[in-house]
């Protein structure tokens, strides 16, 4: 049960972290490193208002989402006016983005067990009745998640959300419109990387401790649910894509956590993890197949 | 029909006997621990081993009455979060975590269950929020801790080294450890007349120049238990070698593979100290939340002849006797 809980858990955190590498890479076609410096950049940010401040754990959330934004402005002002190429810049702001963690949180490990956070503080714990105790954190994080998706819906169906979408099909189209479409970029990255500081925040809270290297790996872990949501989901037409891009994530997690709940030699998860995110790739390309024929 | 019910009767009694009777020995003659440990790494495999001679050497011993339930993070901190969740959605009786970060993530996850953690190899449980200052416990979570022995280790390099004057660390700034440990090298080299030159790393592709950088500047090298540079200690003797100077190790594996001396921990040793703890716990003797953490109080001498060799460097005569332990020859793993 607790293991089921903590697959949903790190899944949804992780799925907001997914709703972010969406933007850049399925809807930007930007391949965003920046990721791996971001998500921690959320975390030190968060742990520092809360440990260095005191700052009350749910104005962290919105700060987390500004200061992941500013790092995304950065890497889009790297690439579109400095004209350095997207993979580039951003393994220049992931670079970057290390020691600015390190300085931000104060030191590679912060501990945060004793303060106040979005899960345990006397607001929530005065309305959760007794009896949702051990699922307050789930439903909170499938909250914040919601609201986050919900948010991203709404500003995909917005004009500036419909001009983010013309960049990365066809970026001729947004030109041709009188739009600047590097302005459109810097303003889709400011939102990906947003929304991945918001995971790293929540992460650091759920985890209630800051490590610098929890942001290595994130943009891959990103990818593969972004990847696994879209392909398995492609052909339901009541899941927006958004949706799946969240599930994909949850998948990803209880692949790891199939792996390591199948008791095979604790060395092995990685390649076991590997070998089932292929099965799942494999299985959603043969549905293409038959649908095809 | 009342032979029916009879036969009913019986069968669920029967059945309820031996449902108890299963409790029962599960409870009391059997343990079920769980051990999480951070990375591969020869020091943490020692404490994991330690931990489980511990254990036996106070009659709880694995395969008689006692399950180990054994994975390793591969350096992952989303695996040791899950790994954590998994163990108390098994009920262990407690968990075992190696590293700091296994500590953390165990500690986070059983904060409101009654599983006690037992940790090991975490240099600094105030800093990492673990316990607080007066060393008790935050929480259900106590263990032992691998920190240095900062002052017999200048000791040593002094008796060895009675004319140098600079010592050089190199330790990765993302470590929290290495940054408390460096503070208090800083503090006490003093009293020895040391100046110590640091020099920090982000990653193992930066130790080699961070070490012919030092290399050039000091008189000798010291270690830390820092996991990046300790992992290309390889990298940090070749540069040592190249400018004549001897590298101080900080624990028994870093010697056998060519440092020179190293006044330092014994992992198997914290381990074992360790797995007693764990036994007082599961026992029923103490709880975890009443035990301080431990240190090991005695460091202890290990010397390597071959390596001091290879740099034509003399040792104090006393050192063939008085170490712990001492090697003929480098061993590199």
């Amino acid at each position: 049960m607790a293991l089921l809980l903590s697959v949903l858990e790190q899944g949804m955190i992780y799925g907001i972290l997914a709703l972010g590498v969406y933007i850049t890479y399925k809807i930007l076609d930007f391949p965003d490193l920046t990721v791996d410096g971001s998500f921690p950049f959320g975390a030190a940010i968060t742990v520092r208002l809360i440990n260095g401040f005191g700052v009350p754990a749910i104005l962290t959330l919105p700060i987390a989402f500004l200061g992941g934004a500013l790092v995304g402005i950065c890497t889009g002002l790297i690439h579109v006016k400095l004209k350095v190429r997207d993979l580039l810049s951003g393994i220049i702001m992931m670079t970057g983005l290390y020691t600015i963690n390190l300085w931000v949180a104060g030191s590679g490990y912060v501990a945060i067990f004793d303060k106040e956070n979005i899960f345990n503080n006397s607001f929530v714990n005065s309305i959760t009745p007794g009896f949702l105790v051990n699922f307050k954190n789930v439903i909170i994080i499938f909250l914040i998640t919601m609201v986050a998706k919900y948010l991203l819906d709404w500003y995909m169906s917005t004009k500036s959300g419909f001009l983010l979408r013309a960049v990365g099909d066809n970026d001729t189209i947004v030109t041709s419109l009188g739009v600047d479409k590097g302005l459109v970029k810097i303003v889709g990255l400011s939102i990906a990387n947003g929304l991945v500081s918001l995971s790293g925040c929540i992460y650091a809270q759920q985890q209630r401790s800051f490590e610098i290297s929890i942001g290595t790996g994130a943009v891959v872990i990103g990818l593969a649910s972004v990847i696994i949501g879209t392909s398995l989901f492609k052909k339901v037409t009541f899941f927006r894509v958004t949706s799946s891009v969240v599930v994909g994530s949850i998948l990803y997690k209880a692949c790891v956590a199939v792996a390591m709940f199948a008791g095979i030699s604790p060395n092995a998860i990685k390649l076991i993890t590997a070998v089932l995110f292929l099965i799942i790739l494999v299985i959603s390309m043969d549905r293409k197949k038959v649908k095809a024929c | 029909m009342k032979k029916r019910i009879l036969a009913a009767v019986l069968t669920a009694v029967m059945a309820m006997g031996a449902l108890t009777g299963c409790g029962s020995t599960g409870s009391k003659d059997n343990y079920t621990i769980g051990i999480m440990q951070y990375a591969v790494h020869g020091s943490l495999d020692n404490c994991r081993e330690g931990f489980l001679q511990g254990l036996a050497e106070e009659g709880i011993v694995e395969g008689e009455n006692l399950t180990i339930e054994y994975v390793n993070a591969q350096a992952d901190n989303g695996t040791s979060a899950m790994t954590a969740s998994n163990f108390v959605s098994k009920k262990v009786d407690m968990i075992c975590a190696i590293a700091t970060p296994c500590a953390m993530a165990a500690y986070n996850a059983t904060m409101n269950t009654d599983i006690p953690v037992i940790y090991t190899a975490v240099s600094d449980p105030v800093e990492a929020g673990l316990a607080n200052e007066d060393g008790t416990p935050v929480g259900n979570i106590t263990g032992t801790s691998d920190a240095l022995a900062v002052d017999a280790q200048l000791k040593m390099i002094r008796e060895v080294l009675p004319e140098a004057k600079t010592i050089g660390i190199i330790y990765t700034t993302s470590e929290a450890n290495s940054i408390s440990t460096i503070a208090e090298y800083k503090a006490l080299a003093g009293n020895y007349g040391f100046e110590i030159v640091d020099s920090g790393v982000t990653a193992m592709s930066e130790v080699a120049l961070a070490a012919a950088d030092v290399a050039s500047k000091v008189d000798c090298i010291t270690n830390l238990t820092d996991n990046t540079v300790v992992s290309a200690l390889q990298t940090v003797l070749d540069e040592a070698n190249k400018a004549g100077i001897p590298v101080f190790g900080s624990e028994v594996e870093q010697v056998k593979a060519g440092c020179v001396a190293s006044m330092g921990l014994e992992y198997i040793e914290l381990g074992k100290q360790t797995g007693k703890m764990a036994a007082k716990v599961l026992k029923g003797e103490a709880k975890a939340s009443e035990l301080n953490f431990e240190v090991i109080s005695e460091p202890s001498l290990y010397v390597n002849f071959a390596a001091a060799e290879k740099i034509g460097l003399e040792l104090p005569e006393n050192y063939k006797t008085d170490a712990y332990q001492s090697f003929d020859e480098i061993v590199v793993q």
